[in-house]
């Protein structure tokens, strides 16, 4: 009796998850067959299973022997942290922020407004943004000027190119990380705000003692998510705004991989790189998923 | 209870939704494997024993046939589309003609959208195995399919079915074209011919600005380099503001568009092509020392202003909003810069007008503009296609019905101002020389007061012409082309006096180059990019030839000596 009400109850909940049960299974664990391509010299016209031949380690070690694939490695770290750590702290401090909030009408009419830029195209961003960063005629280095800065050419320096990723791509996305964030505030007991109030606690520490806590395990979910993308600095943006003037600190494994492999359509390179990622990747997220286990006793299974 | 069943009716519709856009995404029609043709070949001309190829009753096969082919279109067809009612990408006038002329249907696997999609999904077929009776490839896709043993020899197919206008237009490039698809000895694809001299490039300047600022044409690279500077500095479009860029130019700093190929062989530098050097053997245009006195001088100019500053994040869409919008006036580029994006900046400011002119020198050899083969597709046919031959028949009936006896060039090729609409016949094969003949069909006859004798394309570009000069300033771009004094006028006195610089490698890609040319691309790139910009001193450019040998260049050019000696014997 009790078994039949439990699953009437939890069955609709299982057919809901079922068709982007069945995505994932379709495009993300069955590709996983088909990884023994990086240890091939793939060519398309010889077929899948056709007359191969395997090579190995071979399109690794070609991968690590492409001139400044240490400084491209680095950029991709370097922008991936960054983005990661803009990632966490921005919209946590949004949320925070938005959660003080009384009219809910604004709170909501906001929160809409800071998810809607996630559904933007990078290619229509990136034509967007050239305009709105040229030293010449951009809006921002004319707000610039105004205080006296002369104009930066954020996306042709070195020195500028990778904060400008960040910066724009924390503003493209921040939306539904605040939204979760939020929804993560609204759990927390306003007994507990409460109590602290009695105890003669300021804001701040309502906020330190209280709140932070309170979200510690959506916070943490969010930390460990984000750090499959320690190799992902985010190709789609990178490749519409980069140019041979910022590959110093702009390419990326991504963009390096994506000029050979349309060129000459090499899948077994292009695997081995994504292979290679995703081992990179998985390491990471177990390492964290384990500390976060230790230290903050968290765990999903 | 009413709750479960009101979460069971969402639980499915999301299922259903998510099933039904899952299937109706495909982007082409039918999803069959490649099926050959579905009728018996027992049609009179079915195999090589045909001697005599005409566009004649005899040619059709009858029961039709059908063809698998897989599809490719890009903006340019949709917009055609779109000026053409009633027709679709399957069906259309160039499909009712194979049809109706030679009895073959067309069915496409799948249509991709743009050649980096086309490109991805051919590979993805060709890896599950499934090849299509015809399918065009480039020189290096064509020698995979030939060592996987997919395609057929087509030597004996060719000479027995193509016919005599067909083999003329064919032939018209040279050798070039079928030597690239010889692979082994055997001629594994007809080329999909295109021009070779129409790659060459020209200086075009905005005479209106000339005029405005009382300057005289140019008659060397120091004037262009003179006149791109008053342009920069003197407020030619007269409002007041240094807005004005000098000399147009975008981030990959070579290209048909606002590139800087022109410039380079003003000073007898050829950047992307493979040059003698002086004994006689093949090296990189790149690495020449004549590259390095060009790339001085453009570090100059763009220290003194006469670049846009931000040229190094512009594309050609960008950069071409700098034309439109009328704030340059000198860009080298190829012939068809007056159609984009020039008539553009024309129809914003009529008073624009640009025309093109030969390339300068810097010195006192003429200036050669560097050319390479324009042919880059070829036609392969499966190994077991039913009716190979049918692939010929194709080629005949396409080059016959725009530039033959019975042409109907207004109504296949360009019918009003469907610019494009030979792109919905699969194969598109062009005569190498067709615009220089139109031009020079043209200026023949206006010299001759027989303009109105003109026929086939001769007759529909003067026409636009003439409908220009009678006040449609949307066709001007046609007038820039083929007037009398248009910019094929120029690339008559070129071919007149020899001028092009051929690329002399018009081999397949080596193994060495289809590794390692994109890396080397990225290195030239980047390198020449900040040289120009100021961030490397223009010594740099002697590291850069060192790094470019060591990154491959010097195998690169190994490979390519060794073919140049064995074309050569």
């Amino acid at each position: 009796m009790i078994k039949s009400r439990a699953l009437s109850r939890n069955l609709p909940l299982h057919l809901m998850i079922l068709p982007g049960l069945l995505l994932v299974l379709i495009f993300s664990y069955v590709p996983i067959l088909g990884t023994y391509i990086a240890f091939q010299k793939f060519i398309p016209a010889k077929g899948f299973f056709g007359d191969q031949a395997w090579i190995g380690w071979d399109n690794f070690r070609y991968v690590l022997d492409l001139p400044g694939i240490f400084q491209v490695l680095w950029n991709t770290v370097f922008i991936a942290v960054m983005k990661m750590v803009a990632g966490i702290v921005v919209p946590l401090t949004v949320a925070l922020l938005l959660n003080e909030l009384r009219k809910q009408a604004i709170k909501r009419s906001v929160q809409t407004l800071i998810y809607l830029p996630h559904f933007l195209s990078w290619i229509i961003l990136g034509g967007v943004l050239v305009d709105l960063l040229s030293p010449s005629s951009g809006l921002v280095n004319q707000a610039l000027g105004a205080f006296g800065i002369k104009p930066i050419f954020f996306l042709g320096s070195n020195d500028w190119f990778p904060y400008t990723m960040v910066i724009s791509d924390v503003w493209k996305e921040f939306g539904f990380a605040t939204i979760v964030y939020l929804a993560a505030l609204t759990g927390i007991d306003p007994q507990q705000y409460e109590a602290a109030i009695i105890d003669g606690a300021s804001r701040w520490k309502q906020t330190w003692h209280v709140t932070l806590p309170g979200m510690r395990m959506i916070i943490v979910l969010m930390v460990v998510l984000s750090l499959g993308n320690v190799l992902n600095a985010g190709f789609d943006q990178i490749v519409n705004l980069y140019s041979a003037q910022v590959y110093a600190s702009g390419d990326i494994i991504d963009t390096l991989v994506y000029r050979l492999g349309l060129q000459q359509a090499q899948y077994g390179v292009a695997t081995a790189v994504g292979l290679f990622k995703s081992v990179v990747s998985f390491l990471f997220i177990s390492v964290a998923y384990y500390a976060a286990y230790k230290l903050a006793d968290y765990r999903i299974f | 209870m009413r709750k479960g069943t009101r979460a069971a009716f969402i639980a499915f519709v999301c299922a259903a939704t998510l099933t039904i856009s899952a299937c109706g995404g495909e982007n082409g029609t039918g999803k069959g494997n490649a099926g050959s043709s579905s009728a018996p070949s027992a049609s009179p001309s079915g195999s090589a024993s045909n001697a005599q190829p005409s566009a004649g009753a005899a040619d059709k096969y009858d029961p039709p046939i059908e063809i698998s082919l897989v599809g490719v279109t890009d903006d340019t067809l949709e917009g055609v589309l779109a000026k053409l009612s009633g027709e679709t990408f399957e069906n259309n006038r160039w499909s009712k003609l194979y049809k109706d002329q030679l009895g073959i249907t067309f069915k496409y696997d799948w249509i991709a959208k743009g050649p980096d999609q086309f490109k991805q999904k051919m590979n993805v077929s060709l890896a599950s195995g499934d090849v299509p009776d015809f399918i065009q490839v480039d020189a290096t896709e064509l020698k995979q399919l030939q060592e996987a043993d997919l395609i057929m020899d087509l030597r004996d197919l060719y000479e027995s079915n193509a016919a005599p206008l067909t083999k003329e237009v064919l032939t018209q490039d040279g050798q070039a074209p079928f030597d690239a698809a010889t692979i082994d000895g055997k001629l594994m694809g007809i080329p999909n011919i295109r021009s070779s001299i129409d790659m060459a490039q020209f200086v075009w300047i905005r005479t209106d600005w000339l005029q405005k600022l009382n300057l005289p044409e140019p008659k060397t690279l120091q004037d262009v380099v003179a006149i791109s500077e008053a342009f920069a500095t003197q407020d030619p479009d007269g409002n007041n503001k240094a807005d004005t860029v000098g000399l147009l130019l975008q981030k990959d700093l070579f290209g048909g568009f606002a590139g800087l190929e022109g410039f380079f062989n003003g000073f007898h530098a050829y950047p992307t092509i493979w040059v003698e050097d002086e004994s006689g053997n093949l090296a990189h245009g790149s690495t020449r020392p004549e590259t390095k006195a060009a790339l001085a001088e453009l570090q100059r100019m763009f220290k003194n202003g006469l670049l846009d500053q931000e040229f190094g994040v512009k594309d050609w869409g960008k950069t071409a909003e700098t034309a439109s919008a009328g704030k340059v006036g000198v860009s080298f580029g190829q012939q068809w810069l007056s159609a984009w994006p020039f008539q553009s900046n024309h129809d914003n400011d009529p008073n624009a007008v640009w025309k093109g002119y030969p390339l300068l020198s810097a010195d006192d050899k003429p200036a050669r503009p560097e050319i390479s083969l324009g042919t880059y597709q070829y036609w392969a046919v499966r190994k077991d296609a039913k009716n190979p031959e049918a692939l010929l028949k194709m080629f005949n009936a396409y080059i016959k019905k725009n530039w033959g006896e019975t042409a109907e060039f207004g109504t296949y090729y360009l019918p009003g101002d469907a610019e494009g609409t030979w792109k919905l016949s699969p194969v598109t094969p062009e005569p190498p020389n067709k615009n220089l003949d139109a031009y020079l069909a043209i200026a023949e006859a206006a010299a001759n007061g027989k303009l109105a004798e003109l026929t086939g394309e001769a007759k529909v570009i003067q026409d636009k012409i003439a409908e220009y000069k009678n006040g449609n300033e949307k066709l001007w771009s046609w007038a820039a082309g083929y007037d009398v004094d248009g910019v094929y006028g120029v690339m008559k006195q070129y071919k007149e006096s020899d001028r092009f610089m051929m690329n002399k490698f018009v081999g397949a890609p080596t193994e060495t180059m289809a590794e390692k040319s994109a890396t080397l691309g990225k290195l030239t790139n980047e390198t020449f990019t900040r040289i120009i910009l100021g961030e490397l001193p223009i010594d740099a450019f002697d590291t850069f030839v060192q790094d470019w040998n060591k990154l491959g260049g010097e195998q690169i050019t190994k490979e390519a000596n060794e073919w140049y000696r064995a074309s050569k014997s």
